[in-house]
């Protein structure tokens, strides 16, 4: 909004900052009686031991595995190699940093300690952070190719097709996600992992499962909304593309769908949103998402009130950041 | 070149209303039709049955020897040769006006990119509207869409044109352009079946004019017999209503 704009603005309703002013009110009045709840209750907010749960720096220590004396310790650059010997077997460890602990000469039995080096690793919250990441990222990517097919098929003139999308679209719109996981999971899973074993091809892992469920879920959601866009469109733009001699195939992919899609941008990103949210459910399949995460975290930590606050954080980052992405797709591809 | 036979057709929905009623029209190569008559009297459900957009229940219909009613037939192969302009221009709005013309080229004739552009840039010269070529049909005028209606369904080089009421969504001051525009092709020998209200344009134009009352063809004759001396009271009857 520029100056001009905002003053004619203020000309037309002179009460807009106030009403400004009233909105940052309530914000403070809320944010500050929750401050107040929090201090009349007994627990002790320990935020500083939230980072460790992002990243932390951990002492890896290098072992033995065998046992002799140690024959040599050279040092480059700064790292250190040290080398143990006994009769007819030699074995050297590389010490990244240089910080040992043995001296040559020393004996040294299995499983000793012959230096170590610090090093940082990926906290359990941004892991699961990133699997929550992962898992909906493809989720979407197949809820629209599913949703897709599944619309176009709903809006079909062949019973086997129509009635197919159908049954498909009201039996997952009509069923708990959370039942749907346990089936994918524990019916499914078990189906097709059993056969697999059974011709010893490699097992399909959990997150797939979590991934069709969700996929599945999104794809019922977005036929839906494929279907109302593609009937939005006026028919006077099928008419004009099949009468320049298009296919059904090529009037759908060059005229109708990228208009449709366009159209139905908004509600796929409120739908995007709930399926990364929904995908906090697959914490019950053994997949490390956020959710279970946090709630490992918690239960080992006992700082539900930070933990809590801070899993919420994070999804509304995931949520907001494809929220924008999306807006900004709406803004692009107005024609103009 | 178009040969139209006994041809029928009922609309079932929402009520019962006989668009067609025993059609028979035939139509010579370079020659200029104009259809007219009052609102459901199916002028318009006769030129979408041309190119099939309406199925007919029943009768022939031939373009250029091809027989439109044929299950069998490729009506893309049909819909390609014949271009038609519409009352509402359904240009495509995510595409700007020189996509307009070129999509249909580059998808249903195969054209290179680069070919179908020229086609495309000497079609909009010639419709008038070659300095639009990159704005998005949002932008345009009624007059100037049209005119890029007609440049997208001429870049097929089709062998008739059928234009349905062009001119019937048009601001007063815009038909000229459009109807400038039929002219031209009119004399170079297009053929062409137009349903239309503009009467100036029937005795100007037309060839032969075929008015239409209750899915019948009531009476049909070059625009002189027309508009002089009509036979039929309900050609006159119409005649005085509008002129």
């Amino acid at each position: 909004m520029d100056v001009s704009t905002k003053s004619a603005l203020l000309k037309k309703n002179p009460t807009y900052f106030l009403w400004i002013g009233v909105f940052f009110l309530i914000l403070t009045l809320v944010v500050g009686l929750l401050y107040y709840a929090t201090q009349k209750i007994d627990y002790v907010w320990r935020w500083y031991r939230i980072p460790q749960y992002f990243v932390y720096y951990d002492d890896v220590a290098i072992r033995a595995e065998i046992e002799g004396t140690v024959k040599r310790i050279t040092r480059k650059n700064g790292d250190a190699e040290v080398t143990v010997a006994d009769v007819g077997v030699e074995e050297s460890y590389n010490v990244p940093g240089g910080e040992i602990r043995v001296s040559e000469g020393d004996f040294i039995f299995p499983g000793d300690v012959l230096g170590s080096f610090g090093k940082w690793k990926v906290g359990i919250l941004l892991q699961g952070l990133w699997l929550t990441l992962k898992v909906s990222f493809i989720a979407i990517l197949f809820g629209i190719a599913i949703g897709l097919f599944a619309g176009l098929a709903r809006i079909s003139k062949n019973p086997a097709l129509k009635w197919s999308a159908i049954s498909y679209i009201e039996l997952i719109r009509g069923s708990p996600l959370l039942v749907q996981i346990f089936i994918w999971y524990f019916v499914l899973g078990t189906l097709i992992n059993t056969l697999l074993r059974q011709q010893g091809i490699p097992l399909i892992p959990p997150l797939w499962f979590g991934v069709a469920a969700l996929a599945t879920f999104t794809g019922a959601y977005v036929a839906e909304m494929v279907r109302a866009g593609i009937q939005s469109i006026s028919r006077g733009q099928t008419e004009a593309s099949r009468s320049l001699g298009m296919t059904y195939f090529q009037s759908m992919v060059h005229v109708i769908l990228p208009q449709a899609l366009r159209r139905i941008i908004p509600p796929l990103a409120g739908q995007f949103i709930s399926l990364i949210k929904d995908s906090s459910l697959l914490g019950i399949i053994a997949i490390r998402e956020l959710t279970k995460a946090t709630r490992e975290v918690v239960t080992t930590s006992l700082q539900p009130f930070e933990l809590w606050f801070v899993c919420a954080l994070l999804y509304l980052v995931l949520t907001f950041s494809l929220s924008m992405v999306l807006q900004y797709v709406e803004r692009r591809t107005l024609y103009q | 070149m178009i040969e139209v036979r006994n041809v029928y057709k009922t609309f079932l929905l929402p009520y019962k209303v006989r668009a067609l009623v025993d059609i028979s029209v035939s139509i010579e190569p370079g020659e200029v039709v104009v259809v007219i008559g009052p609102s459901g009297s199916g002028k318009s459900t006769f030129l979408r049955a041309l190119n099939r957009l309406e199925t007919p229940d029943s009768g022939h219909i031939w373009i250029d020897g091809i027989d439109v009613m044929n299950p069998k037939t490729d009506i893309n192969k049909v819909r390609a040769e014949v271009g038609m302009v519409f009352q509402n221009f359904n240009l495509f709005p995510h595409k700007t006006v020189l996509e307009n013309v070129t999509l249909a080229q580059v998808v249903v004739r195969k054209r290179s990119k680069k070919e179908a552009n020229n086609t495309a840039m000497a079609l909009l010269e010639k419709v008038g509207i070659k300095e639009k070529a990159q704005v998005y049909p949002d932008q345009l005028s009624g007059g100037q869409q049209q005119r890029v209606a007609i440049a997208r369904a001429l870049a097929m080089n089709p062998k008739v044109m059928l234009f349905d009421e062009p001119t019937s969504a048009l601001d007063p001051e815009m038909i000229g352009e459009v109807l400038d525009v039929m002219k031209t092709l009119a004399r170079e020998g297009m053929t062409m079946v137009v349903v239309t209200h503009e009467m100036g344009f029937a005795r100007e134009v037309a060839d032969r004019v075929i008015f239409m009352d209750d899915g019948a063809v009531v009476e049909t004759g070059t625009p002189e017999h027309f508009f002089k001396n009509p036979i039929h009271d309900r050609t006159k009857l119409f005649l005085s209503q509008i002129l």
